[in-house]
């Protein structure tokens, strides 16, 4: 009888620690993967796998949520037409409905030959699970999307950006506008 | 002197013309939806096109709904996707509504420009796609009123 009571203490402790388990820690592991992005932190390859070159041109600069890459600085010139190529769950919606909701200063066009950039990408949605929801109490989704803008002229890669959101508030919807306000920053206005 | 003065107007003038021909090429779309403007609804996932059509008729938008595309003036694409509430939703969180997110464009057929793009997100949806359809023709009618 007397050895029952400190294993149940002991089980209930860990339940509890499960339980508890800070989502601050959550956050800190997702901040220290985008730290990984950073500039100054080189990741080391596998020892397996090949080491892979960068392209000198790419520019990358870690951002709140996501990652951004943008090519010899370039710019888009204001109400530019812009094409957005239908993605996976119809995210592209998401993506317009962000432009006009940040105020980017593009047309978007339905018609890809008459567009001079085409934003194409993928989107993923994770849906809360019952665990989540049973020790976080959380039931918020999480979203990932990652898109890139080209010049359809040239064929050029000129943009790319990454989003990665943990108990996303508004699901598509908040990926869609961190989309759309990394494209603004390279929008000439 | 007088060679060096024409020289320089005509280089003014080219200069001038470039820009404004520059200028001309990415200038700003008319966001103007008319009132009483003819709009297809194209179909939409999980049948919300006739929820919103519903919607624009309840929130008195002032747009005509036409279900011929060629005689519509503007057309609505969108997608949408409602999620019910899981038992461990239910359980666990308390909440039975369903999670709503919908987004839709409306675009001139004409030129193929949007003209204007709204998203909606609905963590618990008291009337499911009624509300989140509401929530758009709401919006749709803001945006052509307020112009």
């Amino acid at each position: 009888m007397q050895n029952v009571a400190p294993k149940s203490l002991f089980l209930a402790a860990l339940i509890l620690s499960v339980a508890t388990y800070p989502q601050s820690a959550r956050s800190q592991e997702t901040n220290s993967a985008q730290d990984q992005s950073k500039p100054g932190s080189e990741t080391k390859p596998a020892s397996n796998e090949p080491a892979k070159e960068v392209p000198p041109d790419l520019k990358q600069a870690s951002s709140d949520e996501g990652k951004l890459a943008t090519v010899n600085n370039a710019k888009i010139p204001s109400y530019s037409k812009v094409y957005v190529a239908p993605m996976i769950g119809g995210f592209e919606n998401y993506i317009i409905a962000g432009l006009r909701n940040k105020k980017v200063p593009l047309t978007v066009v339905m018609d890809r030959s008459k567009a001079e950039y085409e934003i194409s990408g993928v989107s993923e949605s994770e849906k809360a699970g019952w665990a989540k929801m049973l020790f976080i109490g959380v039931q918020n989704s999480n979203e990932e999307a990652s898109i890139k803008i080209a010049h359809l002229k040239t064929g050029a890669v000129i943009f790319g950006y990454s989003v990665h959101k943990t108990n996303s508030m508004r699901g598509r919807q908040s990926a869609g506008e961190a989309c759309a306000k990394h494209i603004k920053q390279i929008v000439i206005e | 002197m007088a060679n060096r003065r024409v020289v320089s107007m005509v280089f003014f003038l080219i200069a001038a013309a470039v820009i404004a021909q520059a200028g001309e090429k990415n200038a700003p779309p008319s966001q103007k939806i008319p009132k009483g403007a003819k709009v297809f609804v194209a179909p939409i996932a999980q049948g919300f096109d006739s929820f919103l059509k519903d919607a624009i008729a309840k929130k008195k938008v002032p747009v005509e709904i036409t279900t011929n595309r060629d005689q519509a003036d503007y057309e609505i694409t969108g997608t949408a996707e409602t999620q019910k509430a899981s038992t461990a939703k239910i359980l666990i969180m308390g909440n039975w509504h369903s999670r709503e997110e919908a987004s839709i464009t409306l675009s001139n057929i004409k030129s193929g420009e949007v003209v204007w793009a709204y998203s909606v997100h609905q963590e618990a949806s008291t009337h499911g796609k009624r509300s989140s359809a509401e929530s758009c023709a709401k919006h749709l009618k803001d945006a052509i009123e307020g112009q």
